[in-house]
Order: C-alpha cells, then sequence, then structure tokens
C-alpha cells in the first residue's frame, strides 16, 4: 500500500506539462490522501459490521452517560462556566501548537529562537493571571 | 529534502534594528504593564492606570523624535515588509498624538462610568499598537495583522458599555461588518498574492507595472481590497455600520474610531496605492471618485437631518472621508497630481485629527452636564458656557472649512491636488467637493446657532465643570487646529514626504 | 523703511485681534473695564493707522508703500505679502474709522443680550478681517481675511440681532459662504493657468496684475472672471445676489449694520477693483456689459424696493442695493473715471448709509419701533437727531457740496465713454436708466424723511419723553458728519490718493483707447 501511493505521487509531481497542471498536481496527493482515509475507515467499520453478531435491545440505543440512566432531554443548557473552561482550554491548546514544531527546531534557532517563545508564553501567562485574578478559575 | 534541511539549519533571525522599532516596543511594554497594574491596584488606586498609559504613549513618542532627527535614511527590515521612513515616523507621532487626546478625553469619562476601567485602558493601547505597526506596514500581511490588531480591540471597546443595549448593537455591528470587510479583503490580498507570487508591496508594485499589468485577477485583487478599506473609512455604500456604532460606543471611543481607525485605513490605502497598485490607476481611479462623490454627497445630505450631535458629527466624519477620498481618485492622472494628492490626503487626515478630536471631547464636556447628545441640549451654551461654545465653534467651522480655524487648509490642499490633474472627470469631483462644502456648511452652523442663539431648554445654567484632561484634550486640539489656520506651513511639511511617492 | 514702518502695517491688522485675545481675559463682570479695552485697542489701531497716513508718500500712491513679504505657505507657493497703495489707503482707513465710532457709539448702548465682552470681540476680530482684507497682496491670504469677516457678522446678527435673527443670520453665512467657495476655486484657477513670465505660478496680486492674465484661453478667462464675479458680486451685494441684505440689516444689530454697510459690502467692490479687474482685463471687457447691466437694475430695483418698504432699516438697506449699484456701474465702464469715482463711491456710501443706519438705531432705541406708519414729528421731540437725518438724506440722494454727490455723478458720468471695446449706445443708455434712478433717489429719501421727521407726533408717543442725543452719539456722529462736509467740499483729499493706482488697474484699457480715440484719453480727477 504504501509503495503503490508513493508511485502514484510519483508519477504526480514528476509530470509536468505546464506551471498551472503542475499546481493542481500538487492538490492530487490532497486528493489522494482524502480517498486512501475514507476508504480506511470505511473498509474497518464495514468489516466490522459484517463480522459481528447483531441483537439490538433499548437499552443499547440510550446514551451512556457514566452508567446512570440519561435524564431529561439532549438540547439542555451546560453551564456558562464551561465555557470558561474552553477557552483556557484553547489557550493551551494554541500554546502547545506552536511548542512542539517549536521544540524540533530549537537548537538551529539558538538563543533567538528561546526568547521569541519566552515572549510569546509570557504573553500567555499574562492572560492566565489575568483570568486568575479576576476570578475566572474559581468554580463558584 | 536535504536541501531544505541545509536551509533551515543556517537559520538566521531576522535582524531587528530596535531603535526603529523602540515606539512599538515601549508602547506594548506599557500596555502589559496596564493589564498588570489594572490585576494587582485596588478600586481606589485605578486612577493611576490612565496615567500610566498616557506616560507610556508619550514615552512611545521619545524614539520617533530620536529616529527622526538622525535623519537617516529609511529603515527597512524583514526584507521590506517593514520600513520606518519620515512617512511612517510622522503617521506614527499623529496615531500616538491622537491616542494620548483619547486617553485624556477618557479619563474622566471612564472614571465615572461603573465599567472595568483597566481592560478600557489596555484595548486602546492594544489597538493604537496595531495603528503604530499600519504605519510601517509595507507588505500584504503585515497591512492584515496591522489592521485586526487594532481592529479587534476597537470592536470591544465599541461594546464596552455592555449593559447598554445601544453599545451592545454599537459593538456587534461593527465587528460582523469589520469581519466582512477583513475577508473581502484577505480575498483581494490573496488574488494580488497568488499572481505575483509576492506579499511585499514593492515587489507587487513592480509586477504589477510591468509583466502581469493586465491580468483579470489583479484587477479583482485591487477591487477587493478597495472595497474593503472602503469598509473600514465608511466610505458610502460600505458605510452602514458607522452612524449606529459611532452613537452607540463610549463617547471618546467615538472619537478614537472616527479619527484614529479611519486615518489607519487611509494609511493603508496610502501604502497599498502609491507603493503596491501604482500602474493600476485605471482600476482604483474610477473607484475612488464614485466612492468620494457619493461619500461626501450622501454623508452631507443625511447629516442635515440629524438631531443627535453624536450621529450628526458620525455623518460629518463620513462627509470628511469622502474629502479625503478626492485625492486618491484623482492621484494616478500625472506626477504632479501624485505628489500633491499624497501630500492633500496626510495634511487632510493631520487637520481631520485635530478638529474632530476637538469637537468630541466639547461633546463629552457638554453631556456631563446635561446628559443628552440631543442638539437641542446645546440651547444657550453660550451663556453658561462661552469657552466650550467658541471652542466647538471654532471646531467645526474648522470642519465646514471656514478661515481661520484649520480646516480650510485641508480643503485647499484637496483642490489644488484636484487641479494639479485638471482632467474633466477631477474637475467635476472639485466641483461636487465645493458644492458639499457650502451644504455642510449649513448642519455644522445650525449646531452654531443652537449653542449662541437659541435659549437654554431646561433653564439650568449652572456652568459646565470641565475636568482638568479634557480641558488639556480642547486647549491641545483647538491649539493644533487654530495654529494650523493661521500658519500651515507649520505643518504643511509633514505632508510633503516623497518616500512613497514615486 | 525703518523697521517701524516694516511692522505697521501688520500691526493695523492684528492689533484688534490682540486686543481681543486680552478682552478674553478680562472677566465678564468688569464692564467697564472691557469697554475700555476694546475702546483702546481700535484707538491705537487708528493711531497706527494716522502714522501709516502721515509718513504715506502721496506722490507715489500707485507703489505699494509698507510693503511686507514673507514667506506664509511655502507649500502651495502663498506668501504674507501685505502693501498699502491708493485704493487701499481709503478703505483702511474707512474701516479703523467707523470701527472707533462703532465701539463709542456702543458704549452704553449694548443690544439685548448685552454681553459687552463677546460683543466687543467680536467686532475686533471682525476689524482684523476687515483691516487684512484691505491690505493683503496675497490670493491665499486675501481670502483668509475676507472669510474671517464671516465668522462675527454672523454671530453679531444671529445673537444680538432682531426677532428673525437665526433665519437672517445663517442666510447671510449660506449665501456669502456659496460665493468663497467659487471665489477660491477661481483663486486656484488662476494660480495654476497664470504662467508669469519665469515660468512659475503664484498667488501674488502684484504679479498676477502685471501680466494681465497672460496665457489664459479667453474662454477660460471668462469662467474664472465669472467665478469671481460671483463670489463678489454676493459680498456688493449686486442685483440677483442681494436677497441675503435687507434680512441681515434688518435684523442685525445697529453696530452690526452700521459694519455691514460701511465696510463689508465695499469688500465686493474693492475685490473688483483689486483683483477681478487687474488680473483678467479681457474677461473684465466681456463681462463688463453684464456688470453694467445687472448695476443699473440693482440702482432701479433698489430705489422701487425702498418706496415699498414699511421698516425703515429696510428701506435703507434697499438704498445700500441701489448705491452699490451706482458704484458698481462706474466700475463697469473700466475707466479711469469710473473706477475713481466707485472708489469715492465706496467711501461716501460707507459714512452716509452707516451714518443713516446709526440714526434708524438711536430712532428704534427710542420708539420701539422702526415702522415708517408709527413714526413722525421726530424734528418736534429730537430736533437734533430729525435734523441729522435730514443732513443724512440730503447727503445720501447726492446733493453737491455733500460726499454722496462725488461717489454718484462721476459715476454716471463716466458711463457717457466707457472703456474702449465696449458698446456706446448700451452705456449711454444706462446713464439715462441711472440718471432716473437718482430721481428716484430723492424720491425715497425725502420721502422717508417726511415720514419720519415731519409732520405731527404719532398718539401713541405723543406723551412720552424721547430723548434727544445721548453723549456717546454726539461723539460717534460729529465726525462721520464733518468727514461728509469735507469730502463734498474737497473731493481731491480722496481722487489724488486714488488717481494714480487707479489708472494702473486700468492700464490694459486705457492704453487701447489712446491708441484709438485721440484726444480723448480718461479724465483722472474730475
Amino acid at each position: 500500500m504504501p509503495l503503490a501511493l508513493s508511485a502514484v505521487l510519483a508519477a504526480s509531481a514528476a509530470g509536468t506539462s505546464s506551471d498551472s497542471s503542475a499546481f493542481l498536481r500538487q492538490y492530487l496527493t490532497v486528493a489522494i490522501f482524502a480517498a486512501a482515509a475514507v476508504v480506511m475507515v470505511g473498509a474497518m467499520l464495514g468489516l466490522g459490521r459484517l463480522l459481528r453478531p447483531s441483537r439490538p435491545q433499548e437499552q443499547k440505543s440510550i446514551a451512556y452517560e457514566s452508567g446512570v440512566d440519561p435524564v431529561g432531554q439532549g438540547w439542555s443548557q451546560s453551564q456558562v462556566r464551561y465555557y470558561v473552561f474552553a477557552l483556557l482550554f484553547v489557550m493551551f491548546d494554541v500554546e502547545a501548537v506552536f511548542i512542539f514544531p517549536w521544540a524540533t527546531r530549537l537548537e538551529a534557532m539558538g538563543t533567538y529562537g528561546l526568547v521569541e517563545m519566552a515572549i510569546f508564553i509570557g504573553i500567555l501567562v499574562l492572560g492566565l493571571v489575568y483570568a486568575w485574578r479576576k476570578g475566572v478559575l474559581r468554580w463558584v | 529534502m536535504h536541501a531544505l534541511l541545509a536551509v533551515a539549519s543556517s537559520f538566521t533571525g531576522p535582524r531587528l534594528d530596535y531603535h526603529a522599532l523602540a515606539p512599538e516596543i515601549i508602547l506594548t511594554a506599557t500596555l502589559v504593564l496596564v493589564l498588570l497594574a489594572d490585576l494587582v491596584l485596588e478600586e481606589r488606586n485605578q486612577w493611576l492606570i490612565s496615567n500610566l498609559a498616557g506616560i507610556g504613549v508619550l514615552a512611545s513618542v521619545i524614539p520617533i523624535i530620536t529616529l527622526a532627527v538622525q535623519n537617516h535614511a529609511a529603515r527597512s527590515m524583514a526584507g521590506g515588509a517593514y520600513v520606518v521612513d519620515d512617512f511612517s515616523l510622522v503617521l506614527k507621532a499623529l496615531f500616538l498624538g491622537i491616542g494620548y487626546v483619547v486617553l485624556l478625553m477618557s479619563t474622566n469619562y471612564v472614571e465615572e462610568g461603573d465599567y472595568y476601567q483597566g481592560e478600557y485602558y489596555f484595548l486602546l493601547l492594544a489597538s493604537l499598537l496595531g495603528m503604530v505597526v499600519m504605519a510601517s506596514a509595507r507588505d500584504l500581511i503585515t497591512i492584515f495583522v496591522a489592521l485586526e490588531t487594532l481592529s479587534i480591540p476597537a470592536y470591544m471597546l465599541a461594546g464596552w458599555r455592555k449593559r447598554d443595549l445601544k453599545s451592545n448593537e454599537a459593538a456587534i455591528k461593527y465587528y460582523l461588518l469589520g469581519v466582512l470587510a477583513s475577508a473581502v479583503m484577505l480575498y483581494g490580498m490573496s488574488l494580488v498574492f497568488g499572481y505575483t507570487g509576492s506579499t511585499v508591496l514593492t515587489e507587487i508594485g513592480k509586477q504589477v507595472n510591468g509583466s502581469i499589468t493586465h491580468k483579470p485577477v489583479i484587477t479583482l485583487g485591487i477591487f477587493f481590497i478597495v472595497i474593503g478599506f472602503a469598509f473600514k473609512v465608511s466610505a458610502v455604500p460600505f458605510h452602514f455600520w458607522a452612524p449606529d456604532t459611532y452613537e452607540g460606543s463610549p463617547t471618546p471611543v467615538t472619537a478614537f474610531l472616527s479619527v484614529a481607525s479611519k486615518t489607519a485605513g487611509f494609511v493603508a490605502l496610502l501604502e497599498l496605492i502609491y507603493v503596491g497598485f501604482l500602474g493600476r490607476n485605471d482600476v482604483w481611479g474610477p473607484m475612488f471618485w464614485v466612492l468620494a462623490a457619493l461619500t461626501m454627497t450622501v454623508g452631507n445630505l443625511i447629516a442635515l437631518r440629524q438631531t443627535n450631535v453624536v450621529r450628526l458629527l458620525a455623518y460629518s466624519s463620513i462627509a470628511q472621508a469622502g474629502y479625503v477620498l478626492v485625492p486618491f481618485a484623482v492621484a494616478g492622472d500625472n506626477i504632479a497630481a501624485r505628489r500633491s494628492s499624497f501630500t492633500a490626503a496626510v495634511v487632510y487626515l493631520m487637520i481631520y485629527a485635530a478638529m474632530n478630536l476637538g469637537a468630541f471631547s466639547v461633546v463629552i464636556a457638554v453631556a456631563r452636564k446635561t446628559r443628552s447628545g440631543d442638539i437641542s441640549s446645546y440651547g444657550g451654551l453660550f451663556e453658561y458656557a462661552p469657552g466650550l461654545t467658541v471652542a466647538m465653534t471654532v471646531f467645526l467651522f474648522a470642519l465646514a472649512g471656514i478661515p481661520p480655524a484649520g480646516g480650510w487648509f485641508a480643503k485647499l490642499m484637496v483642490f489644488r491636488a484636484v487641479l494639479d490633474s485638471g482632467t474633466t472627470w477631477a474637475v467635476v469631483l472639485g466641483v461636487i467637493a465645493g458644492v458639499n462644502s457650502v451644504i455642510a456648511l449649513y448642519y455644522y452652523a445650525a449646531v452654531a446657532r443652537e449653542m449662541w442663539m437659541s435659549p437654554v431648554p431646561d433653564g439650568d445654567v449652572t456652568p459646565v465643570r470641565v475636568p482638568a484632561p479634557l480641558l488639556a484634550s480642547l486647549g491641545l486640539t483647538g491649539l493644533v487646529v487654530m495654529a494650523i489656520g493661521v500658519y500651515p506651513q507649520l505643518f504643511a511639511h509633514f505632508g510633503d514626504l516623497g518616500t512613497l511617492v514615486r | 523703511m525703518n523697521a517701524f514702518d516694516h511692522w505697521a502695517l501688520s500691526g493695523a491688522v492684528f492689533i484688534p485681534i490682540l486686543g481681543a485675545v486680552l478682552l478674553a481675559f478680562v472677566p465678564k463682570r468688569l464692564e467697564v473695564e472691557i469697554k475700555a479695552v476694546a475702546l483702546l485697542t481700535t484707538v491705537v489701531t487708528a493711531g497706527v493707522g494716522v502714522y501709516l497716513l502721515a509718513h504715506f508718500d502721496y506722490d507715489k500712491t500707485h507703489q505699494l508703500q509698507y510693503a511686507v513679504d514673507r514667506s506664509w505657505i511655502d507649500v502651495i507657493s502663498s506668501r504674507y505679502h501685505i502693501g498699502l497703495d491708493g485704493i487701499s489707503l481709503p478703505m483702511l482707513a474707512l474701516s479703523m474709522f467707523i470701527s472707533v465710532l462703532c465701539i463709542v457709539y456702543s458704549w452704553d448702548h449694548f443690544p439685548e443680550p448685552h454681553n459687552p465682552k463677546a460683543f466687543l470681540i467680536l467686532l475686533l476680530v471682525l476689524e482684523t478681517g476687515m483691516n487684512g482684507t484691505f491690505v493683503a497682496q496675497d490670493l491665499i491670504l486675501f481670502f483668509v481675511f475676507f472669510e474671517l469677516v464671516l465668522l462675527p457678522m454672523y454671530f453679531m446678527i444671529g445673537v444680538w440681532g432682531g426677532p428673525n435673527r437665526q433665519y437672517a443670520s445663517i442666510k447671510f453665512f449660506l449665501v456669502t459662504l456659496f460665493g468663497s467657495a467659487l471665489m477660491i476655486l477661481s483663486f486656484l484657477a488662476l494660480y495654476f493657468k497664470v504662467t508669469l513670465p519665469d515660468g512659475s505660478h503664484t498667488f501674488d496680486i502684484v504679479k498676477l496684475a502685471s501680466v494681465h492674465g497672460a496665457g489664459i484661453a479667453h474662454g477660460a478667462q471668462l469662467l474664472i472672471f465669472g467665478g469671481l464675479f460671483i463670489g463678489f458680486a454676493i459680498k456688493v451685494p449686486m442685483f440677483p445676489f442681494h436677497t441675503w441684505l435687507p434680512d441681515a440689516h434688518t435684523e442685525a444689530p445697529t453696530v452690526g449694520s452700521v459694519i455691514l454697510a460701511a465696510i463689508l459690502l465695499k469688500l465686493g467692490t474693492y475685490g473688483f477693483i483689486r483683483i477681478a479687474i487687474p488680473i483678467l482685463p479681457e474677461a473684465a471687457k466681456s463681462w463688463a456689459p453684464w456688470i453694467g447691466v445687472l448695476a443699473v437694475i440693482g440702482i432701479i430695483y433698489g430705489a422701487l424696493g425702498c418706496l415699498a418698504q414699511r421698516d425703515m432699516k429696510r428701506l435703507i438697506a434697499f438704498s445700500s442695493i441701489a448705491h452699490m449699484g451706482f458704484v458698481m456701474l462706474g466700475i463697469s465702464t473700466l475707466t479711469t473715471y469710473g473706477i475713481n469715482a466707485a472708489i469715492f463711491g465706496m467711501v461716501a456710501h460707507g459714512l452716509i448709509t452707516g451714518m443713516l443706519f446709526f440714526l434708524a438705531g438711536s430712532i428704534q432705541e427710542r420708539f420701539h419701533t422702526r415702522e415708517l406708519d408709527r413714526l413722525g414729528g421726530l424734528l418736534l421731540q429730537a430736533p437734533r437727531m430729525g435734523w441729522i437725518l435730514g443732513f443724512c438724506a440730503m447727503a445720501s440722494l447726492g446733493l453737491p457740496g455733500l460726499a454722496g454727490f462725488w461717489g454718484e455723478f462721476p459715476a454716471i458720468l463716466s458711463t457717457y465713454s466707457p472703456a474702449v471695446g465696449l458698446n456706446l449706445a448700451l452705456f449711454r443708455t444706462f446713464m439715462v436708466i441711472a440718471s432716473i434712478g437718482t430721481v428716484l433717489a430723492a424720491g425715497y429719501l425725502l420721502w422717508m424723511l417726511q415720514r419720519v421727521a415731519f409732520g405731527t407726533v404719532k398718539a401713541e408717543f405723543e406723551h412720552e419723553h424721547i430723548h434727544d442725543m445721548h453723549g456717546p452719539e454726539y461723539l460717534a456722529w460729529t465726525p462721520i458728519l464733518v468727514l461728509i462736509v469735507l469730502l463734498g467740499v474737497v473731493p481731491g483729499i480722496v481722487f489724488r490718493v486714488t488717481d494714480k493706482p487707479v489708472q494702473k488697474v486700468t492700464v490694459a484699457h486705457v492704453e487701447q483707447r489712446r491708441s484709438v480715440v485721440t484726444g480723448q484719453t480718461a479724465v483722472g480727477q474730475p
């Protein structure tokens, strides 16, 4: 499978008849990967469905909520406090997204890179301190 | 793969000219300090924050002065994406000046309002930072980043009075249309980038003048970028957000939006047009012509019917943006027009800043007593606040362009640009501008008439107490407006910075 | 030129505004001090004026004297260029003179809502504007001073005026500003279109006038002159542009009316003589018949308008339209003779009509009405004032021996032989019509005099005590009356000053005349 894929990729990269088609062919890679993903997921789920036994019961289609029977509708209002959690999560998440690639190149970038990242983290820390002082982190 | 690794391993950080970046760095440090100060200070010491912000803004002016006296050639960074030259120094100074006056206007307003103080100054400084960056941006991405840096805090500032419905409306309208404008602009930028393969304006300029001059995609790109900025500078027919946003926002924020934010939009346009798209005046020339004519006329005509002074100033600032668009419309006609248009636009922006901020200072001062923005509440102001009345009169007639208050010189420079171009279309636009300045006088004079000639509506003639910061902002703007009016040479050569004009 | 000479003219322009700034710092309740500062300022200004007059070289009236030419706005190559010549001199003198008298007159006559501080500050700003306009030798400088006059007058009418003051003031303001907008466009067009021999462009009036609009196509000249014409004609005001004047005059406070009539109207005619005609002589020639037509229409219309008025101030306002018609008629001939007459007419009208407005103001103050139907028998109740009214009416209708005559009569006479190239028959028709205008003038002025001064006192005022003239009135009016007689007897004082510079104004036309019509040279002095 990987061999076949790389062969297709090589073919798509090699045939450069004109600039614009070369440009478009770069997207072919994306298309092939997307198709491979769909096929793979489809194959696994489909295979499972073919192999497993099927004995439907009512309890089995109830939403699973920590082993407790669910109460009320699925469309219930959630606590606004979760919103703050979401925001804080985004903050750290973005931080991580930037830190990982940076970590792989840290040696090459040297002190400059270190200072830059310190500034970046410093700004995020500032946001965290702000959230903390404003009492956002307290669950009341 | 190996080549890529080799390039990456020999990584050198971009050379930064810390002297040239000092204003931005000081401003950033200040806004961090402001945020921290807000966290550690108790309620009764919060007044320190505005002082801290003011000192920070003034401190950022110091490196601008040292850079200016050095008479250094343009300092270019990041491959020409970030340039500190005479033009950007003057505009940075202008933005910081506007920022300082807005801080003065805000101090008491914010202190007496029952909303967050620290955040207000933090957001204001953040927006200001975006503007200061904008003055140096010579690259599509830098321009976009600067624009977002100045816009996003501004959206939040517009909604600062969060328990007030009008303020909510102001913020959401401003936000939605601002984002729409950003999207349209970004689309245009991506088209231009796609065809030129560069985001640096000088490089784009070379290509737009040369090989790809008449690619339709470039035309489309320029079209969308101009439309995007037309939203930002609230040019008709993309102005609908402006009056509601201006009315609902806290008044100092309105002043800030109508002056600083608008100026930043025009600065970006100057950079884009003069450095990037000079070769395609067949695209933007007619666009600006139509925008200018519509903006002046519609802005003025709707202003005639306003009964609220903030809305009146909002529409007047739309009309004023129309006058600034006039030089853009004629800039491409010939070399003389190109030069004088540039001067006219910069001079107009500087004078407009002084007179509009002054007018808003008076509005804030008067609203402290009357708690109202209705023009009728200005009745008989002359009887109990003669100083404010005289100041407002000066600002209004400066906006109308009557000598000796500053505005006349700005209009004169616009007319000069029009006549330098000399084409029939340019002259027609000049005549439209002339007729509009007479129409505009009617509503400016209507406010003056109310202040001087009408009786006090509620008979309450206790004098208006003007706090010191507001007095300072009135004094500063008034002084600048009168100084420009009497001796324009003092400021005129600031506009004569040909660093962008080729 | 010594150092003081160098600064004197600028002093004459800016001392009033310095006084105004000083006044702003005097507390409002110190009324006497406020009045004293204001009076002192105008007197000092007038003192500088006397110095200027005394040291003026009367043999070189055609040259700019006390000239100062400094850089002002380099970006648009506009310079701070001021200077005094024979045309400016009488106007400047008139402006300073009237300003002093206005403050003297209003000493204890401040109109409602009182507030002498603001009133006097406006008056002083106004004086700076007027003086500056008369000495400015740069188009942009001229424009700035010309506009500076607008605001104080707007507020003077709007705040201290009569019941309909808001309408009158905004109308005055908008109409005049409309003219200014066209004027400034014409100024800019002159800058761009006129090329000096050395290839440069300029706003300098002297330099522009020296090239007589060389290099501008005739069509463009006509358009530019048209812009100037509307700008100045609104200020004069000439016939179709006059509608703001009766309202403004009727509603303005007395002092406002006096300054409006005596000086502001002259800014328009002065603009024609100083700017429009010398800079664009060719276009002036094409426009002259139209100016003449509008002038005579103004004369007849103004006179007929007077006969229909029931309000004394409105009547005097309409008479102003007629009198300024004579001035414009003199200008339209484009002859030295006619323009000399026009300048004399400007001075004379300034004195006489100014005086009439003073009288109307004083009468209103005493009777609380200006309606001709309700007035009568002034001679019985206040004989001195009545006789002065009679005297002024006589002066206004152009009685020989008084100042009015020398403005009106030579202006009519000049239309007999207008500049070469102008239609002789047309201008002689103007002459006939203008002569009828003088008869009508006699008619309405005597009619007014008869209704106000003669006859018996109306029943409603029979038992009221009407005070004859006050001290301030004596002080303010005597100098005007003396000047009216003096200029009437010795008109040469003005003509001697104006003749040479006027010859310079008409030089383009006079030279042609000499070459075409031999033996019929333009006469300078009547």
